[in-house]
């Protein structure tokens, strides 16, 4: 066969056209989000955080704030627990109507599925923000909060794994005439429960984290103490929370990761499934159920009393209609793109700055840091780097990108550690050097698993970005902020039903992007 | 000289010995068929030659650069003239064919042109020019995961007649092809390997393909040297005792055997050596 | 293995379930018992607040024979909705705070007493900015108020910023919400904010423990006085308990030692009765301010 001397790549163009695409998309955005790498080296804003930094030692140690502090731990664990026991019930019966395995015609219950969205597309933080005025002060409101927008998110996983694993066991048993349920609870949930299991002890680690800025709106727990630790710029006290969060997180990620390798154990040889451990097991999840509710009364019965539902309901009509006014709506628009602005920029760093960390991740300091850039919330970041960069947006896209690029760190490192090994090898033993066999061989691999993640990671961030502005860092989270505490609540109906439009479409975005990746 | 090997054993972290006491040495440009029952050693034999493992007895002496190079520097300056071809061809299925071929030069290409080149392929005619000598040009910008499994393992020769190496190790070479252009494959090998003065050691399970094209053929069992005859010199009851346990019958081309777990246990050697 | 872990996810079910069912019926038995249900605005930190409580809710308790809880929260609008919701029967509030109140409770809710120094508050704006000595200098800077429904740190300041002709949206750079006066004051000497405006009574608090550095923070401007802060019960309350706790508050004497003790932490020279009438100003200047629709 002859070749053409003359054959240009036919990808060339389309790559140009990409490589000139991407700038263009991304240069309003980085100024959107103010981006002044500038301001981290400013010598004025340096002594600011220096001397707060300088403050940080020695963490505060008296009496009277260790015991502020681990009651605070307390409440926090309290509403993390029971938040999660209230999501897991309002997600099984949810992923159940939603999902569609198991049923004989493929259908897609569309309103479940419409619910679903809407509980996952409002964040934690504004659910609890709404519930702390309906239901009252303490800890119910953010036990509330959590049990919604994390069953969404259980229901819809749980509804995925189903739908992922082997349909043809269920499928048999209906036919044999066994109904929905039973065909499910025989013939899916042996295949997929190990994946929802270990997905439902993942998201109580996440629930920890979101228990810990519930405080930042009133909700109780460790984040109210640091969010006055860092109001009030006192180092000391912020060094012994972010160190107590730290423990709490590296405990709830030791347990979970016990936890789900105790799954994997085979089972013992004897009729009844449920051994010794299984029954301590139970015990301490019953035991820890009932302490966290009982734990400052988590008094979720009173919510249906007869005057509660009256004032849930003189409080929600007051958010009908939205504002819609021209003027309103033109600084909501900005307040969304801002936001987008803010979770982009916020997600980029992470990418690179994940990268970079996951690469040399076998030596120790590394995951040392990846575990605590990640134990961090958000929303903690944000307080330190408004600090740093002063207010706006900015600060909103680095505290993002701190977190994020801990959580992709890590799984940046899995995906590559996990990617087919031999063609970087053969690489590297026809002599290549390192980074390029790495180039050519290992993440082509890894690639669609890294992009992947990253994407997914955005669809958590633009919620994320959406509440900075609680704290100072831009976006749409001061405008819902002063408008609820204005009771201006036609205004933050907009801008709740703009968030969460915003992350519908970014989740579009991101499956859109998902899909072309392939 | 080609290589020296002298006294070589190699064994594995789980203690099994996959060779013992083996010494061989070849002459730049000769041209060797390595044959073998599954498991004798052949693969074992071909990552000590790549460098993939060093010996853990007895010295490797590869294209004259002495027993075990000082600096990684060297090694890897050695090992760019050292090209192999892999029972599976290890190409991550999302890069396009011409990227995978030109992936074959990294070892000599400065890091800024193989960084460049996955942004716009640098040497598109030497690609494509290697892709057409294994029947592939027209595939020249297809993805690696859109090609028969046939066709990737043509692509992974390409590779390395696009990087030219003194050294050609094959392993398996033409498992995944039919037998007419499995013998094709061979002759373009030795081909090029004559044409460039090069050594090219290919390790076969089709004992006709072995001593129909190769002037020298080493039998291996039990991770040591059988036999190391001129192909002339290989009898039927010399085969017949170096697959004995097959089952009488001698592996030819024409009912190739395809043994998936043993490639992937190659696999899993070759993991375990560079990463 | 496949079985087992069904079996394990099946028991946690149902364990869930049993917990459940004992989390729902343990909360049917709440005991009726007077319990006397207090918080306050966050305009310090919550930690602050319940600690200078603390003396003064043993004082109500002895006074009224009833339970004294206090919820210390994070957000004005929390305890302005508590209020209204019956969540809560009396609450420390700001001028601001008690016009939401009153809005939100259809003008029922009752301001019992305030400090004699509420009757005529100010707010101090402050910088670290040399460049900065009048309001007009402030066009173009970054500017921090407090809580946004403070009613000295975010609504007088803003309808006197108004009226020497300033429009925060429109003429500030940025405008930052601290949450709480000490922290602006913090923000400030940080460099978070080019100047902000916080309540004076914190300020000179702030000033007098040596908190601030007044080499590098000053005042700069100083509003008029207003009407702010005072205790508020909800209209529904017993009118008994409400003289009760009417008379504890204007019984403190700040000639008692022990009494001296709550008023100091109160930092009120003494309590004062006062009415609905006297925030009609402050919400005037709300709704001029447009933070009251």
């Amino acid at each position: 066969m002859l070749l053409n001397p003359s054959a240009r790549d036919p990808a060339a163009r389309s790559r140009l056209i990409a490589a000139l695409t991407v700038p263009v998309v991304l240069w309003p955005l980085f100024r959107a989000a103010e981006v002044e790498p500038g301001a981290l080296f400013d010598p004025d804003n340096l002594k600011v955080i220096g001397h707060f930094l300088a403050a940080f030692l020695p963490p505060e140690s008296g009496a009277e704030f260790l015991g502020y502090l681990a009651r605070a731990t307390l409440e926090t664990l309290a509403i993390a627990t029971a938040g999660m026991v209230l999501a897991f019930l309002l997600a099984v019966p949810l992923a159940y109507l939603a999902t569609g395995a198991g049923r004989e015609q493929p259908t897609l219950n569309p309103l479940t599925r419409s619910l679903l969205t809407v509980l996952r597309g409002i964040p934690e933080l504004v659910w609890a923000l709404l519930f702390v005025r309906v239901f009252g002060l303490g800890p119910a409101a953010g036990v509330l909060a959590l049990g919604l927008t994390y069953g969404g998110m259980l229901a819809k996983v749980y509804a995925e794994i189903l739908e992922s694993v082997d349909a043809a066991p269920a499928r048999v048993l209906r036919h044999n005439g066994a109904g929905r349920p039973l065909a499910m609870l025989y013939g899916l949930l042996p295949l997929a429960s190990k994946e929802l299991a270990s997905y439902t002890v993942y998201r109580w680690e996440c629930a920890i984290r979101a228990s810990v800025v519930m405080g930042f709106v009133g909700a109780g727990g460790l984040g109210q103490l640091m969010d006055q630790a860092m109001k009030m710029l006192n180092g000391g006290e912020a060094a012994t929370i972010l160190l107590t969060f730290m423990l709490l997180v590296f405990s709830a990620d030791g347990l979970s990761g016990w936890l789900r390798r105790s799954l994997d154990r085979p089972p013992a040889n004897r009729p009844s499934p449920f051994g010794g451990r299984s029954a301590f097991f139970g015990l301490a999840l019953l035991a820890g159920a009932v302490a966290s509710f009982k734990y400052r009364d988590i008094d979720l019965a009173s919510l249906w009393r007869l005057e509660a539902v009256n004032s849930i309901g003189t409080f929600v009509a007051d958010f009908f209609p939205p504002d819609l006014s021209a003027d309103w709506l033109d600084k909501v628009a900005r307040g969304v793109w801002e936001t987008l602005a803010i979770s982009v920029v916020g997600t980029l760093l992470a990418a690179v700055a994940g990268m970079l960390l996951a690469l040399p991740r076998r030596w120790m300091p590394f995951t040392v840091l990846l575990n605590t850039l990640r134990s961090v919330p958000e929303l903690v970041w944000a307080t330190m780097t408004v600090l740093a960069v002063g207010l706006g947006p900015f600060a909103g896209a680095l505290a993002l990108a701190l977190h994020t690029a801990g959580v992709l760190g890590r799984l940046y490192a899995e995906a590559l550690a996990n990617a087919p090994p031999a063609a970087g090898c053969a690489l590297r033993l026809a002599g290549a050097p390192g980074s390029p066999a790495f180039c050519y061989g290992t993440l082509p691999g890894a690639a669609p698993q890294l992009v992947a993640y990253t994407l997914y990671r955005w669809e958590m961030n633009i919620r994320m970005a959406a509440i900075l502005g609680f704290v100072g860092a831009g976006g749409l989270g001061q405008l819902l902020y002063v408008e609820l505490s204005l009771f201006h609540q036609a205004r933050a109906s907009t801008v709740i039903v703009a968030m969460l439009l915003l992350s519908i479409a970014v989740d579009q975005a991101s499956a859109w992007l998902r899909r072309k990746m392939h | 000289m080609a290589f020296r090997l002298n006294g070589v054993g190699l064994a594995y972290a789980n203690g099994f010995d996959a060779l013992k006491g083996i010494t061989l040495q070849a002459a730049q440009g000769e041209r060797i068929a390595l044959i073998g029952p599954s498991g004798a050693g052949k693969t074992s034999l071909l990552s000590v030659l790549g460098t993939a493992w060093a010996p853990t007895v007895g010295t490797a002496e590869i294209l004259d650069a002495g027993d075990r190079p000082r600096s990684a520097a060297a090694l890897a300056r050695l090992r760019a003239r050292i090209g192999t071809i892999h029972q599976s061809p290890p190409i991550p299925g999302r890069q396009r064919a011409v990227t995978a071929v030109l992936a074959g030069r990294l070892g000599r290409w400065p890091a800024w042109k193989s960084l460049a080149s996955l942004i716009y392929p640098l040497d598109i005619p030497g690609a494509g020019a290697a892709l057409d000598r294994v029947d592939l040009a027209d595939k020249l910008f297809a993805r690696c995961d859109q090609l028969s499994g046939g066709q990737l393992q043509r692509v992974g020769i390409a590779r390395v007649l696009y990087q030219q190496p003194d050294l050609i190790l094959a392993d398996e070479p033409v498992s995944a092809l039919d037998p007419a252009l499995a013998l094709a494959t061979i002759r373009l090998l030795i081909a090029d390997a004559e044409a460039r003065g090069a050594t090219l050691v290919a390790s076969l399970h089709a004992v006709d393909l072995a001593i129909g094209n190769f002037s020298r053929i080493v039998g291996v069992k039990a991770g040591r040297i059988a036999f190391d005859l001129p192909a002339g010199e290989v009898g039927i009851p010399l085969l017949h005792e170096l697959y004995a346990g097959e089952g009488g019958e001698l592996p030819v081309q024409a009912h190739e055997p395809h043994f998936l777990s043993q490639a992937a246990a190659n696999d899993a050697a070759t993991r375990a050596a560079c990463c | 293995m496949k079985f087992s872990t069904w079996r394990r996810l099946a028991l946690k079910g149902a364990l869930a379930c049993v917990a459940a069912a004992a989390v729902s019926a343990s909360c049917l038995v709440s005991a009726d018992e007077a319990v006397l249900r207090v918080s306050a605005i966050p305009d310090e930190a919550p930690t602050e607040l319940q600690r200078k409580f603390a003396p003064l809710g043993k004082y109500l308790a002895a006074q009224t024979g009833m339970k004294v809880v206090f919820t210390p929260v994070s957000d004005y609008a929390a305890v302005v909705e508590a209020l209204a919701t019956k969540k809560i029967d009396l609450a420390w509030l700001g001028g601001f705070t008690f016009v939401q109140a009153k809005v939100r409770t259809k003008g029922t809710a009752i301001p019992i007493v305030q400090r004699e120094e509420d009757a005529r508050f100010t707010s101090k704006f402050i910088t670290a900015d040399p460049g900065i000595k009048s309001l007009a200098d402030l066009k173009g800077k970054t500017f921090a108020f407090g809580a946004p429904s403070s009613t000295s740190g975010s609504l007088m300041p803003r309808f006197f910023l108004q009226q020497a002709g300033l429009d925060p949206e429109k003429d500030f750079k940025r405008i930052a919400y601290s949450g709480a006066h000490d922290a602006t004051a913090a923000f400030v000497a940080a460099g978070k904010a080019e100047a902000g405006v916080l309540n004076a009574s914190v300020w000179d608090k702030l000033v007098e423990t040596g908190k601030v550095d007044t080499d590098k923070l000053h005042v700069f401007a100083t509003t008029p006085p207003y009407f702010d802060y005072n205790w508020t019960v909800r209209g529904d309350l017993d009118p008994v308990l409400v003289r009760k706790l009417t008379d504890a508050f204007l019984k403190l004497d700040p000639a008692k030692p022990e009494d001296m003790e709550i008023l100091k932490l109160q930092r009120a020279g003494r309590f004062i009765p006062t009415r609905k009438e006297n925030y009609e100003g402050i919400e005037k200047a709300a709704r001029s301010a447009g933070l009251l629709k």
